[in-house]
């Protein structure tokens, strides 16, 4: 296959531009102060006048600030609490095969009605991967990908092994999340 | 008269230890120099600090299990890593040709937005260490635009898990396309601030030009590929030479050196940062449309619908998770350009829905058994321009 | 019998009086305002070229006073560390090597004015510590002591990479004070005089500041001089990224703080000499010392004196800002020079080129007269 290589623009030897230092060293030094000067107009501006000047300060200010998250983001694991206030999970244990690090365990059981759920559910936060392979996997859209990044370290491991009642949230609170995976991973479109 | 005395002089050379935990050696290396002065008479290399044991973890699980530890491979350009093991998987499945042409047009962006990611950081984490702190800084910000674009696609700006054998997790998110022309107008103000700040500077040029150079010859003997290969004046892209994904259908050139010293290297990857941004442009001008996974339920798991819908897909799903994608015996090895220079995976399957073997060839482990020969003889503030260009990332490189 | 005229004066009360005062300024100034305020300006101003924030989290019941706090914090956290020798290091050496290094840096400030003359009540005050006749030598001689501070630093270590730095800071220092030397040679040519209040005087006239008369000359001092203060570019010997901290890798506590003020007050005594030998000291463009106290004429004979030198002080202590402010922008835009190049420009560009200027001075100055 023919291919365009173009040889980089480079001269041999240095030219007399360049063997003087100063004034490459000039151009360089005014580059950034026109970074320091746009960036002291832009922050004064914005504290004299309480709100964020067009954004030249490229910094985040956490956590009072918080980075806006796309709909797309991998946070914690959570499982879906129903609207009758059960579980979702039928305890299938897909998520349980499909996680990469196994840091999913579940012992189902059976209630009188036939229908399956989880007598534990335990998810090793320290050891996941945060990598939504479970979310993919669970059929019945029992186990999603919040958008919750905080607050996810303690000071011991033996507390991030969450059980059950630790990572299950109401539905409404996930709508987003359920409403984005079915418009763009499971929609039959994609296939 | 001062020869005689010095002959007399009981001397030995001065050993010192770069050792793993330095300022420059990122990636965790150790260097054991011995040194005449400030003059490199031998340098040892020693790599392996970060070995995780990737193969092995491999073959534990199933073939799609893989692809997260596959992102830990080359953390700067993680996307990469995944598409070359899916088209290695896909070629031992035999489904290449059967690919949907916007998941092939995907992989192709994402790789690039990949390429750039890994550009600006190699490049500005040299700027670091030879003194530019300001020149960094601009490049990390350019990183930052280009990582926010990978998170809006597929939720993670390094961890990416994008790519899955026969297709992509998820479509690309709405308003994509005017994102990333917003994102690479920003980029492109970065680049020539960047540029004017450093190429034509004498101190920089001064450090970078005539230094760690390599011929050609020894360069094709050491193993280079990428960027460093390109810098000694071979024509060699894998991109051009094997081309994979939608690499024949865009115009992009390759920028190719011919002294082989840092300065070359370091124009490479200026430049090919460039060509990236185009690369991505084109792509992104003709995006096709329709679906993105292949339409084999075997291969990559059926959709929701059909799945709570059919028994069959409901079956297929269940297999797929549990026992994995069943890929029949055989080996196959597919090259891809990755950003240090060839990335490659060597699948063995015996047809079950483990790997049996999944080895990588990482790129800059041909390029750091040759540190020690580029540096003999130089200064010790040379090692930092040559291992700053060769880019070695542990993870790749140890594994 | 004897001559004593160099003697103070009779009056020897407003004369310790003045010294004392001017020793207290200057000492508060640097020790006291300068040395932490730089810090919070380096932070603060890498921190806007590189399009973010800086430090301004540590605060005082709620006010962060946009990270002025910090500087007080630093001075803590510094005090209160441990304060640790390596093993096999030479005690006394490691003990003694900072001290060497900041006092020539708080000294050299003697010689330099910061102000003209003034009649303050019968008493002529002389806005400079000590108005030597050596004037800039001075300086020179007392920045070549503190060389002996950083090269015994890395000597005393115990410690392979603080051994390289302090050498590269020996030949380093060395190589640009030759250089810086003869780059003011000129400057003396041209006023005749090596004493900075004679120069000083001399910069009433717009036209006769050292810029003009001396353009090449203040090219060539300023990169001398920062060589010898050690910052980037020439930041070599304590090359962050190749030498983890060079000289002072061993050293944590009160004495990192010492070696910390050493580099930036000799910054500010760079600008300071830059500013009094090339931007006309404390004078102000087109203004003259009479024309000012006339300006003040209705504040007193006294009150006049002393406005016009409080005017004097702040445009000199405001042009220094503006040169400590360049001084940090070069320090933060540009990449860090190899070794062996740094001696090649100090020896094999910079000195020759010194030589040539005075060489063109001097012709030019024959042609002149």
């Amino acid at each position: 296959m023919a291919g365009i290589y173009r040889k980089v623009n480079r001269p041999v030897t240095m030219t007399l531009w360049e063997r003087l230092y100063v004034m490459e060293v000039v151009r360089g030094v005014l580059i950034t102060a026109r970074h320091f000067f746009r960036n002291l107009v832009g922050v004064t501006i914005a504290y004299v006048t309480g709100k964020p000047s067009e954004r030249r300060i490229m910094t985040i200010y956490y956590p009072e600030e918080l980075p806006p998250v796309p709909e797309a983001y991998r946070g914690r694991p959570v499982l879906v609490r129903g609207a009758d206030g059960k579980e979702k999970c039928v305890a299938c244990g897909l998520c349980e095969v499909a996680c990469p690090p196994k840091c999913i365990s579940i012992v189902g059981a059976m209630r009188e009605d036939g229908t399956r759920y989880p007598d534990t559910y335990t998810l090793n936060g320290a050891v996941c991967i945060f990598c939504g392979l479970c979310e993919e996997a669970c059929p019945e859209e029992a186990i999603v990908m919040s958008y919750d990044y905080q607050n996810l370290c303690e000071y011991d491991r033996s507390l991030m092994r969450y059980d059950k009642e630790a990572l299950l949230i109401p539905e409404e609170k996930l709508a987003k999340r359920l409403e984005y995976i079915r418009r763009r991973m499971y929609n039959k479109c994609n296939y | 008269m001062m020869k005689d005395n010095r002959m007399d002089l009981h001397t030995e050379p001065f050993v010192l230890n770069m050792g793993p935990s330095h300022p420059a050696t990122h990636g965790t290396v150790r260097f054991l120099l011995k040194m005449d002065g400030e003059r490199i008479l031998h340098c040892e290399t020693e790599i392996g600090y970060l070995h995780r044991g990737f193969e092995k973890h491999c073959e534990n699980g199933t073939w799609t299990q893989v692809f997260p530890y596959t992102d830990r491979l080359n953390y700067n350009s993680a996307i990469q890593n995944n598409v070359a093991y899916a088209l290695a998987a896909e070629k031992l499945l035999g489904i290449t040709g059967k690919m949907p042409e916007r998941c092939t047009a995907i992989r192709t962006i994402m790789c690039e937005l990949a390429r750039l990611a890994d550009h600006y950081t190699g490049l500005g984490a040299s700027m670091l260490e030879l003194g530019a702190l300001t020149a960094f800084l601009y490049f990390v910000e350019a990183r930052e635009l280009v990582w926010d674009l990978i998170e809006s696609v597929c939720g993670a700006r390094l961890t990416s898990n994008y790519v899955r054998i026969g297709g992509l997790s998820t479509d690309l998110p709405e308003g994509f396309a005017a994102h990333t022309k917003q994102v690479f107008a920003t980029n492109r103000v970065f680049w020539t601030e960047f540029d004017k700040l450093l190429t034509k500077n004498r101190i920089f040029l001064d450090r970078m030009r005539d230094t760690g150079a390599l011929s050609r010859e020894d360069s094709i003997a050491f193993g280079f590929t990428g960027p460093l290969l390109r810098a000694a004046g071979v024509e060699y892209d894998v991109r051009k030479a094997h081309p994979y994904l939608m690499y024949d259908q865009v115009d992009f050139d390759v920028p190719v050196g011919f002294a082989g010293d840092n300065f070359d290297r370091y124009l490479v990857r200026m430049e090919e940062i460039n060509q990236s941004i185009r690369i991505v442009e084109q792509v992104l001008a003709k995006l096709p449309s329709g679906p993105i996974n292949v339409d084999d339920p075997a291969v990559r798991n059926p959709s929701k619908e059909a799945v709570k819908s059919r028994m069959e897909s409901m079956i297929f799903h269940f297999k797929n998770t549990i026992e994995g994608i069943q890929i029949p015996a055989g080996e196959v090895y597919v090259p891809t350009e990755g950003s240090n220079g060839e990335v490659g995976f060597y699948l063995v399957s015996v047809g079950g829905g483990k790997p049996w073997k999944c080895r990588v060839r990482p790129p800059c482990f041909a390029l750091t058994q040759a540190v020690g020969e580029m540096v003999k003889g130089g200064f010790l503030s040379d090692i930092i321009p040559t291992f700053d260009m060769v880019n070695l990332i542990g993870g790749e490189c140890d594994r | 019998m004897f001559d004593y005229t160099y003697l103070p004066e009779p009056s020897l009360v407003p004369y310790l009086i003045e010294m004392m005062a001017k020793i207290m300024f200057i000492f508060t100034m640097n020790v006291g305002v300068f040395a932490p305020v730089l810090g919070w300006v380096e932070r603060k101003q890498s921190a806007l070229m590189q399009d973010r924030i800086g430090a301004n989290r540590a605060d005082v019941f709620g006010f962060t006073l946009f990270g002025l706090v910090h500087i007080a914090t630093d001075a803590l956290k510094l005090l209160v560390k441990e304060d640790f020798i390596p093993r096999g290091a030479d005690r006394t050496l490691h003990y003694l090597a900072p001290f060497i290094a900041l006092v020539p840096a708080l000294i050299a400030f003697a010689v330099i004015p910061f102000g003209g003359q003034y009649d303050l009540w019968g008493h002529k005050a002389n806005m400079v510590i000590a108005d030597l006749d050596v004037g800039i030598l001075y300086v020179f001689a007392v920045a070549s002591l503190a060389t002996y501070g950083s090269v015994i630093a890395g000597w005393a270590s115990n410690n392979n990479w603080s051994l390289l730095g302090g050498i590269r800071v020996g030949a380093q220092m060395l190589s640009y004070e030759v250089a810086m030397g003869l780059t003011l040679v000129g400057v003396f040519m041209v006023y005749g005089s090596l004493r900075l209040t004679d120069i000083g005087v001399a910069q009433e006239n717009f036209f006769h500041w050292g810029i003009f008369l001396q353009p090449v000359g203040f090219i060539l001092f300023i990169t001398c001089a920062l060589a010898e203060n050690k910052r980037t570019p020439f930041d070599v010997p304590e090359a962050e990224s190749e030498l983890v901290a060079g000289y002072f890798t061993e050293y944590s506590g009160l004495k990192f703080a010492m070696f910390w003020m050493a580099e930036f007050l000799e910054m500010v005594t760079i600008s300071a000499v830059l500013v009094a030998l090339f931007f006309g000291g404390w004078q102000i463009p087109f203004v003259t010392h009479a024309g000012l106290a006339g300006f003040f004429g209705f504040l007193g004979p006294n009150g006049a004196q002393v406005a016009t030198m409080l005017v004097h002080v702040g445009v000199f202590w405001m042009k220094v800002l503006v040169w400590i402010f360049i001084l940090m922008l070069i320090r933060w835009s540009l990449p860090r020079f190899r070794y062996d190049q740094l001696m090649n420009l100090g020896w094999k560009i910079i000195l020759p080129l010194a030589l040539a200027n005075i060489l063109v001075t001097g012709a030019i100055m024959l042609l002149v007269k």
